[in-house]
């Protein structure tokens, strides 16, 4: 257990050094830099601004600079933003989407994994059908049209809940949470349910029935939990995506998480910021990869050994 | 009264009637044994009346007094909690992977209403159902614990809450010869200590005798004879047991009739294969250490042994299909390279047929492109026209007509798909298959035309057989010679005969106690 983690704690780190080196060459790639405005400065100043950020030295030193740099935990400045470093942004933003994210995660658990199990236990009839419409429908319409519609229903009509902004006490999460969820509990919804009916004709189901339990008992006890495992290795990843922000639903309710500055960053060609946020994604990734690794240990014992 | 009478069973699945007139009783303490080939209906017969099968039951179920026929199902959950217990056929599968051997043992031991057992008493549980180190297999999930002791805790479940009647469903089918001999022993043991009937499924009518009190032979969903079970074997009266009782080998029945071996073929001279520890663990897994066996043109030379002495990765390294890391194969005293690195010429000599036929026929292809796969790839000189009648010669071979070329492998019965294997193993014309236990996933009556199928192959074609099984006695049917094999090393090694009738070394000897 132990091994496994330092393993891939190790192997994370070749990881991320190459996702950093090819996201800082192909922004690189991408034409337009940081201070190409409107209205385009006259060239004393861009060199000017290009020489107090190194950016007028060659490629390779400024990729070298920038990682000696993140060793030490320092993102560098946003030359977009020009008051805050990217650590500022970062601790400013990550906050809101982890609470958002995370919620969301929860949420869709809830859901996903109930449906999923009603669903397997009507198997074939009305409900399980009914079920799995909802779930094709939910994984099927994207945030930006839930979230537009939640805000329509019940911000602007129903006047229930605020429609934009982070207000007072915690109703102004209810409406990003859910549009954040649905997508995924229909996904789970899915998982779950296929999984409960693989697991279901094994010999061991028919073992703990022939104990006379109840079916409840079996569903629970004897199925759910290795059942759980295409759920754990869709989560990983999912986790990830939807800790990190989700970009529209931050957009449409004016959420200033982490999401709008890595879209803000990569329009503006600000490169230190992309950069962090890349960084923190895929350091997240890779770390509830191996969260999903280690929960699969749980689900089924078997696979610790591999 | 009986402890459990079944009179006039039938069950039906979707519209059919697989199982018809089924009569049967167990009486306390005894042991009934219902055998049949597979399909037969067997497994129908003792689960359906419990409810554990999607078919339904009909005709009158008596147990204890509860009359299962007219029960609804929480009544005959009632009977499977109180009543009954079971043991299934495959042990690997039929325990929670997720809980620990001790919590499905206290679950097992708390189904008809006990109080929570202190862990001293699972523990003698266990004990009682010969395994070690009790205290600590409580804690253990299944699959660290070997097959052999699976299906021990399985045991010891089905019997933790005192039921009546055990219902075992092939409990030894999927354990090796001395595996299988032990365990039937035991389940004798706790029938006389507690009073309990057995009702026991098996196809294997060797496995039973000396066991069962009562013997109900199965054939197509029908019973076809019963009564006591010495007079069944000594003295059946209907041609289908006749049939199966010939079929089923033993030990002292007259040796047979073997071609004579030519020149050395085939010679292996300290062959070892080691294998990387699963997981992070470190070290080697030595699966085979010093093998040396000669093989000669004509001959069949039986590797056997229990599950993990090494047989099937001598096998397999034979074949060509796994690793080698220590000695060498030589062919015709020329030696074989590892397997990417053998011709096309060397390919050909050696084929293999394996124990799952179902499993190794690719279910998306016809029979015809299964067949010629060979020749596509051994003979690219081949027309398709040529490569078409070569399939049809060697389906001739094994006794299957041409029209089976265009079947798809589900349509095929267990028996037809091994001669679909064994006819793409022929088509290349090789010198000698490596049998891996290639009749013991089947019945007892088609595993005996599979083994008489090779000994045919033998004589007419001339072929070297390597059989490697558990089974001695299936393999004096058709072996020259044996080489017994245990913690990957070769322990005894011979004449049939002459081993069969003063064998050696333990090993030996408990593997024909077994058979």
């Amino acid at each position: 257990m132990l091994a496994l983690i330092t393993r891939r704690l190790m192997t994370a780190i070749p990881t991320l050094l190459v996702i950093i080196l090819a996201s800082f060459f192909l922004m690189r790639l991408a034409p337009g830099g940081p201070f190409d405005g409107e209205r385009p400065l006259d060239p004393a100043t861009q060199a000017a601004l290009q020489q107090a950020y190194g950016l007028d030295r060659p490629l390779w030193e400024q990729a070298w600079l920038y990682i000696s740099r993140l060793v030490q935990g320092d993102f560098g400045p946003s030359l977009v933003y020009r008051d805050f470093t990217v650590s500022e942004l970062i601790a400013q933003g990550l906050p809101i989407s982890l609470t958002l994210g995370g919620l969301a995660i929860l949420l869709a658990l809830l859901i996903g994994v109930t449906a999923g199990l009603f669903a397997a236990v009507r198997a074939g009839k009305a409900t399980d059908k009914t079920i799995m419409m909802l779930a094709t429908v939910a994984t099927a319409l994207p945030t930006f049209v839930t979230g537009p519609a939640l805000a329509l229903f019940l911000g602007l009509w129903l006047g229930l809940l605020p429609v934009s902004g982070i207000g007072e006490g915690g109703a102004w999460l209810i409406m990003p949470v859910v549009a954040l969820a649905l997508p995924v509990s229909g996904a789970i919804a899915k998982l779950t349910r296929a999984g409960l009916a693989s697991v279901l004709k094994q010999d061991h189901i028919r073992s703990a029935r022939a104990r006379g339990l109840s079916e409840t008992k079996i569903m629970l006890k004897h199925g759910l939990r290795t059942a759980m495992v295409p759920v754990a290795s869709y989560l990983g990843p999912a986790a990830a995506g939807l800790l990190t922000g989700a970009v529209v639903v931050e957009t449409v309710f004016g959420l200033p998480g982490l999401g709008r500055y890595f879209v803000q960053g990569a329009l503006n060609r600000d490169y230190p910021l992309v950069l962090g946020v890349v960084t923190l994604y895929a350091a997240l990734i890779i770390l509830f990869n191996l969260f999903a690794d280690l929960i699969y240990g749980w689900l089924d014992p078997r696979m610790r050994d591999g | 009264m009986s402890l459990y009478t079944i009179r006039n069973l039938a069950v039906d699945i979707a519209g059919n009637r697989p199982v018809e007139d089924v009569s049967l009783t167990v009486e306390a303490g005894q042991c009934t044994a219902l055998i049949g080939a597979s399909g037969s209906g067997k497994s129908l017969t003792c689960l359906t009346p419990f409810g554990l099968t999607p078919g339904v039951a009909s005709g009158s179920m008596l147990l204890d007094g509860i009359d299962l026929g007219n029960a609804d199902a929480v009544r005959i959950r009632d009977a499977r909690r109180r009543l009954t217990g079971f043991v299934f056929q495959q042990p690997l599968t039929a325990l929670t992977p997720h809980l620990t051997v001790g919590a499905q043992l206290q679950e097992a031991t708390m189904q008809a209403g006990a109080a929570r057992p202190p862990r001293r008493e699972l523990s003698q549980k266990l004990e009682r159902v010969g395994l070690a180190r009790t205290d600590e297999r409580l804690d253990q999930f299944p699959h660290r614990l070997s097959g052999g002791e699976r299906q021990r805790v399985m045991i010891a479940a089905a019997i933790a809450h005192s039921p009546k009647l055990l219902i075992a469903d092939e409990p030894t089918s999927a354990l090796d010869a001395s595996l299988r001999a032990e365990i039937m022993d035991l389940l004798d043991e706790l029938r006389a200590e507690q009073g309990l009937g057995l009702l026991l499924v098996s196809h294997d009518l060797a496995s039973v005798e000396g066991h069962a009190d009562q013997l109900v032979v199965m054939d197509k969903g029908r019973v076809v004879e019963s009564g006591p079970a010495s007079d069944v074997i000594t003295d059946p009266k209907e041609d289908y047991t006749r049939r199966l009782i010939a079929a089923t080998p033993r030990l002292d029945e007259p040796g047979p009739k073997l071609p004579q071996p030519g020149e050395i073929l085939l010679e292996t001279n300290l062959l070892g294969v080691e294998f990387a520890r699963p997981g992070w663990r470190r070290g080697k897994l030595r699966a085979l250490a010093d093998a040396n066996i000669v093989v000669r043109q004509g001959e069949a030379l039986a590797i056997v042994g229990g599950s993990g002495s090494g047989k099937s990765t001598l096998g397999r390294a034979i074949a060509g299909i796994g690793p080698v890391t220590q000695g060498g194969i030589f062919w015709d005293g020329l030696p074989l390279p590892e397997r990417r690195k053998r011709s096309l010429a060397m390919r050909r000599l050696i084929q293999p047929v394996f124990q799952d036929p179902v499993a190794s026929l690719d279910p998306q292809w016809r029979v015809e492109d299964i067949v010629t796969e060979p020749l596509r790839n051994l003979r690219p000189d081949l027309t398709k026209v040529e490569r078409e009648e070569l399939a049809q010669q060697a389906l001739s071979e094994v006794d299957l007509a041409d029209d089976f070329l265009i079947r798809i492998p589900a349509s095929l019965s267990g028996g037809q798909a091994q001669r679909v294997a064994i006819a793409r193993a022929i088509i290349g014309a090789p010198e000698l298959l490596v049998l891996d236990e290639a009749t013991s996933a089947l019945d007892p009556l088609v595993g005996a035309e599979i083994l008489k199928l090779l000994g045919r192959l033998q004589v007419e074609n001339g072929l070297s057989l390597l059989l490697i099984t558990h089974d001695i006695a299936a393999a004096r049917r058709l072996c020259h010679r044996i080489a017994v094999m245990e913690e990957g090393r070769i322990v005894e090694t011979g004449d049939m005969q002459a081993i069969v009738k003063d064998p050696r070394h333990p090993a030996t000897r408990r593997l024909i106690a077994a058979s």
